[in-house]
């Protein structure tokens, strides 16, 4: 399995990490330079990273595990009003965005409430859209045990679920972190930095299993190497939304419109293929975004084998 | 300030009145409230908040925070407490009307047709302006979703009881006996 980690240090014989990276089959992520100092994320196999870390003391930079990195994940609130925004929303994701996770914030329209609170099935696709769900209601138990889970229950993506009163377990929600609510100050006391840890540890664990699963069948291409297909478009390049390219765990969301670029992304060749015949490119929700999902190589093998009429035959 | 709950949902209610208290504590409104009733009970819903003021510190003559010069064709106001500058324009609109009342520059106002003795009974009351900033508190803690809602005014105690869809009669009864009981204490 991929293991993402942070490189920190001078430019100087860089290169020579880049083709360590290259050489044992792991991806660039992110680079940041700073004059000369560089940040470089990056996934390399996890048994690999005795290597890395040789190659990190001999350059004298320090490496750092950024276990979210690559992933996207969404904080939703009952509603953006000043009730439930800005703090324990914010906090929480600016927290899984210290992990390396691109965060976004979601409010509901018709979030708030107890017998009135309801989610829509747009906003459960746009959630679906992401790798990791964290939901964040409200102080009173019995709102919480008979209503409020019910915003959560048919997502099909792991969702934390985040609350004030103490439960050992609520339905539909793969992890729980109680004695959070409804904030109207920055989470900066101890016991409350501790609950955002217990946050990003659940996410952490959660998407690690996904990762674990994914591995069990994997992914035709890694989304890494899509991205770097993807950053040589001179509409990537050109464009001026922050990270016009953002990993998934089991694809990309690139930041064009779909109207505009899906042929252009779907006929990218990657491993001799084209993308539009080893991932599934759909029009995102989020307006303007393409979505990108890679299929598996059993997935690839089976369709191939479907097209030919014989055995499975694509390689990877 | 003494914050009271009572209601079905213990610990719920002890964490509105820490949320209470500290909204207060961001908006400056610690020292204006000497009590503070909670009533929460999650499975109607209802909650209800009742406070009880302290007696603002008198209202001030205007002459306190300007100075007033007679002029040609009325009368100059110069803002001596910048604080106040807001509240003694409203209040001059609100006596001579918009047309009469010209604010010149930030520190400056200009009332034509009056002279100094004209303005000199006018006072700013702080009250009313406090009262607006503790209504805006109870809004900020009251639970978003309960929009149906009721009050109860008396000179130094405010009660809003708040529900989802409509008041059960005995919920306003409720209400209404724990506005009389912080009017009494």
């Amino acid at each position: 399995m991929y293991q993402v980690l942070m490189f920190d240090g001078g430019v100087y014989k860089v290169g020579e990490l880049y083709e360590l990276i290259e050489d044992i089959g792991g991806f660039v992520i992110q680079k940041t330079q700073i004059q000369t100092q560089i940040i470089i994320t990056f996934a390399i196999p996890e048994e690999d990273r005795p290597i890395i870390d040789r190659k990190t003391s001999e350059l004298g930079g320090k490496i750092a595990d950024v276990p979210l990195a690559g992933t996207e994940i969404v904080v939703v609130g009952p509603t953006l009003g000043r009730h439930h925004m800005p703090h324990p929303i914010c906090d929480i994701a600016e927290n899984l965005r210290r992990y390396g996770a691109i965060t976004v914030v979601m409010g509901l329209a018709r979030g708030r409430g107890k017998h009135t609170a309801q989610i829509s099935a747009e906003e459960k696709a746009i959630i679906e859209e992401y790798d990791a769900a964290v939901f964040m209601v409200g102080n009173f138990r019995e709102c919480v045990e008979k209503h409020k889970f019910k915003l959560w229950q048919d997502i099909q993506i792991p969702v934390v679920a985040t609350c004030g009163p103490e439960f050992d377990a609520l339905p539909a929600c793969e992890a729980l972190v109680c004695g959070i609510g409804r904030k109207v100050e920055r989470m900066r006391r101890a016991e409350e930095i501790q609950k955002l840890e217990e946050v990003a540890q659940k996410v952490q664990h959660l998407i690690e299993l996904k990762r674990r699963d994914t591995d069990e069948d994997p992914l035709f291409v890694h989304p890494a190497e899509i991205k770097d297909r993807l950053d040589e478009m001179q509409a990537i390049q050109d464009n001026l939304r922050p990270a016009p390219v953002v990993l998934h765990v089991n694809g990309v969301r690139a930041k064009l419109p779909y109207e505009d670029f899906a042929d252009a992304v779907s006929g990218m060749e990657v491993y001799g293929r084209k993308l539009g015949e080893v991932t599934t490119i759909t029009p995102s929700r989020m307006p303007g975004s393409i979505l990108i999902r890679i299929k598996t190589r059993s997935q690839v093998e089976a369709e191939d084998a479907a097209r030919t009429g014989g055995e499975p035959t694509a390689k990877g | 300030m003494e914050i009271l709950v009572e209601g079905s949902d213990q610990k719920g209610a002890e964490d509105y009145a820490l949320l209470f208290e500290h909204i207060l504590l961001e908006m400056g409104l610690t020292n204006v409230l000497e009590k503070v009733m909670l009533l929460v009970r999650p499975e109607d819903p209802l909650f209800v908040v009742s406070v009880r003021m302290r007696r603002a510190s008198g209202a001030r003559p205007i002459y306190d925070v300007v100075q007033l010069d007679d002029k040609e064709g009325g009368v100059m106001l110069s803002v001596t407490d910048e604080t106040y500058a807001p509240r003694v324009l409203a209040l001059l609109w609100k006596t001579f009307g918009r047309d009469r009342v010209e604010q010149l520059t930030r520190y400056e106002i200009f009332v034509s047709g009056k002279d100094r003795t004209d303005l000199w009974d006018l006072k700013i009351d702080p009250e009313e302006e406090l009262r607006a900033q503790v209504l805006d508190a109870i809004w900020k803690l009251v639970p978003e979703g309960l929009k149906i809602r009721h009050s109860f005014n008396s000179e130094n105690v405010m009660t809003i009881a708040n529900t989802e869809h409509g008041f059960q009669p005995d919920w306003l009864q409720k209400a209404e006996q724990l506005h009389h009981s912080m009017e009494a204490a």
